[in-house]
């Protein structure tokens, strides 16, 4: 009898362990979306704030509100069994209220702003905020995984488990689309997408693309260039180095000299047309318009 | 906004490894350059221990373990370099950062090259790694395999003749502008709109790269081990694509996603804004940090 009420109890434990792993799970894909969204802000500050308010309402509405408690409960046991994680178990627990405040905050601000905000210096400080917010939360996890994730189920007796586990609460939303969609839409809609665009991505104008395309090639050209000129110091190395008489001499500074006149044609030569091509590309894409009216 | 360090990174490959493919260099010249090239990438860190044991039986690999207690996460990674070449110390920092980001422990394969070893010499080495760490009994729910440009064809490659040969699947998988399309008529889309805009490949010796790859087997272009981009993706599972938006090797991603989706796997892309090809292994760019933040959020979600 006592061997099988430890067995539920083991199993209790391990089935806890679980959840707070998908917890994790959860909150790694959140801090993923909230960090693309918040480099998004100046881009569409509209559809970004919106976003990210519904992410950092569902971190206080579940994370805040269960697995952090969760978690507290644990430690509490374990540091009762385990003295020496006393310090580090503290600490953690700590993160959670100074992370739950600054998510309060976080929320509070972004719905406060007005879109001018988001786009100006404010809307940057949000960002180095909430980039800040994703660097602690992820160290966070990630001590938690290496203190007590491994050590939880070696330390903890039936006892501790039967206590811990009394009161669980619900489990993560963000498993279940429809519960997601109903309480976090634009979240929801967000996570949904299976392609992520990072960095900004306004419409450069036709012009200044075809600009840019012209000086990607102007340094293909310097380029290579720069690599036929390596090569061909190398190549003429190589021959004085096989300078065996006055004549060989002579001659190799002959083709020496013949190699480096054809190698300061093409300097010339390569560039020029890069120029003409370029000018006139540029000339005619900008009086297309005109031609067409 | 891409940062100066990126930016720089950018104009120094377009200078240096893009001309050298876009230039008649022997393997062996590339091969000398890369490593003259790697000498600026910085040592792995200290607190990350390499070991050699349990090895391959054809080729070199390295374990990665993080000081700071190791969960029983793994990460098989897989380097790039068009199978040919290799930056060694480049990829083995990118994987040394994503398992200190994940306390995984990491897999590193420097799986045979071509041309001396075509095409399926590579593949043969990185499903023995695959296998071996299945055989020393991590469970797949905790193996994430990942790889870089030639590195991620080898990692789809892996897990399509994994699932052929009835292996359990691994937790997920991390393509990092993976080159997935090794076909004749790879020569459209992406590969042309972004020619001039790649700042470090160029297909002017595609054609080259192909042949030494696959020696002999040349007919195989279109076999989904090697050309990914044709595969049916059945069984495999969820994959996690980055990809920069001015690469050549861009539709490579989206192609490969799109056919994943269509048979019922989990496939998400990222498309990063005017980043480098590779720009992961940057350790000096924020950009790489950014990327290897999301990477590993990534494993976190599949490997909880
Ligand atoms: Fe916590
Ligand atoms: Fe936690």
């Amino acid at each position: 009898m006592s061997i099988q009420t430890s067995e539920k109890s083991s199993n209790r434990g391990q089935t806890f362990m679980r959840t707070l792993r998908q917890d994790h799970a959860g909150l790694s894909r959140i801090m993923r979306e909230i960090d693309t969204q918040a480099h998004r802000l100046a881009e569409d500050s509209e559809g970004a704030r919106a976003i990210l308010v519904d992410a950092f309402r569902y971190l206080l509405r579940y994370h805040h509100a269960f697995h952090h408690p969760r978690e507290d409960r644990l430690f509490a046991r374990i540091r009762a069994r385990d003295e020496a994680l006393d310090q580090t178990l503290q600490q953690l627990s700590h993160e959670h209220e100074t992370g739950e405040q600054e998510t309060r905050r976080l929320a509070e601000d972004l719905a406060r702003a007005s879109n001018k905000e988001l786009v100006g210096e404010c809307g940057a400080e949000l960002v180095d905020r909430i980039n800040d917010y994703l660097r602690h939360t992820r160290t966070h996890m990630r001590h938690e995984e290496t203190v007590f994730y491994s050590r939880a189920e070696q330390v903890l007796s039936d006892e501790d488990w039967l206590d811990i586990i009394a009161d669980d609460g619900p489990d993560d939303p963000i498993t279940d689309i429809r519960t997601m969609r109903a309480s976090y839409p634009a979240l929801a809609r967000s996570l949904d997408e299976p392609t992520s665009h990072l960095g900004l991505h306004r419409p450069e104008h036709s012009s200044s693309h075809e600009l840019r395309l012209q000086m990607l090639a102007l340094t293909d050209l310097y380029g290579g260039l720069m690599h036929e000129a390596i090569d061909l110091t190398r190549t003429h190395f190589q021959r004085l180095k096989s300078v065996r008489d006055p004549v060989s001499l002579m001659r190799t500074a002959g083709t020496i000299y013949a190699d480096n006149l054809r190698f300061a044609g093409q300097c010339v030569t390569r560039p020029s047309r890069w120029a003409i091509n370029t000018g006139a590309g540029l000339i005619v894409g900008w009086l297309k318009p005109y031609m067409k009216q | 906004m891409v940062s100066w360090q990126t930016r720089t990174a950018k104009l120094l490959s377009r200078l240096t490894i893009r001309q050298s493919l876009k230039r008649e260099l022997s393997v062996a010249d590339m091969r000398e350059r890369i490593q003259a090239m790697e000498r600026f990438f910085p040592n792995v860190p200290d607190d990350i221990r390499i070991e050699h044991e349990p090895g391959l039986n054809h080729c070199d690999a390295e374990w990665l373990t993080p000081g700071a207690g190791p969960t029983e996460r793994v990460i098989l990674h897989l380097p790039g370099g068009a199978f040919m070449t290799r930056f060694m110390r480049a990829e083995r920092l990118l994987l040394a950062r994503m398992c200190r980001a994940t306390n995984a422990r990491g897999r590193l394969v420097f799986y045979r090259l071509a041309p001396e070893n075509p095409y399926p010499a590579g593949l043969d080495d990185c499903l023995e790694a695959y296998q071996q760490i299945l055989d020393l009994g991590t469970p797949p729910e905790h193996l994430v395999i990942s790889g870089m440009s030639a590195g991620g064809c080898l990692a789809l490659a892996v897990l399509l003749k994994a699932r052929d040969l009835g292996l359990p699947m691994p937790a997920g998988a991390l393509l990092m502008s993976p080159a997935a399309d090794m076909t004749e008529e790879s020569t459209d889309g992406s590969r042309v709109s972004n020619a001039a805009r790649d700042a470090v490949l160029s297909l002017e010796r595609g054609d080259d790269i192909r042949r030494l790859y696959l020696g002999e087997h040349i007919e195989l272009a279109n076999h989904p081990y090697i050309s990914p981009v044709l595969a049916d993706y059945t069984g495999l599972p969820p994959l996690f694509f980055q990809v920069s938006g001015s690469e050549i090797l861009l539709d490579d991603s989206h192609r490969c996603a799109q056919r994943a989706r269509a048979c019922g796997v989990s496939a998400e892309i990222e498309v990063w804004d005017r980043m480098p090809h590779g720009w992961q292994a940057l350790s000096f760019a924020p950009e790489s940090g950014r990327a290897i933040a999301r990477l590993a959020d990534f494993i976190r979600e599949r490997c909880p």
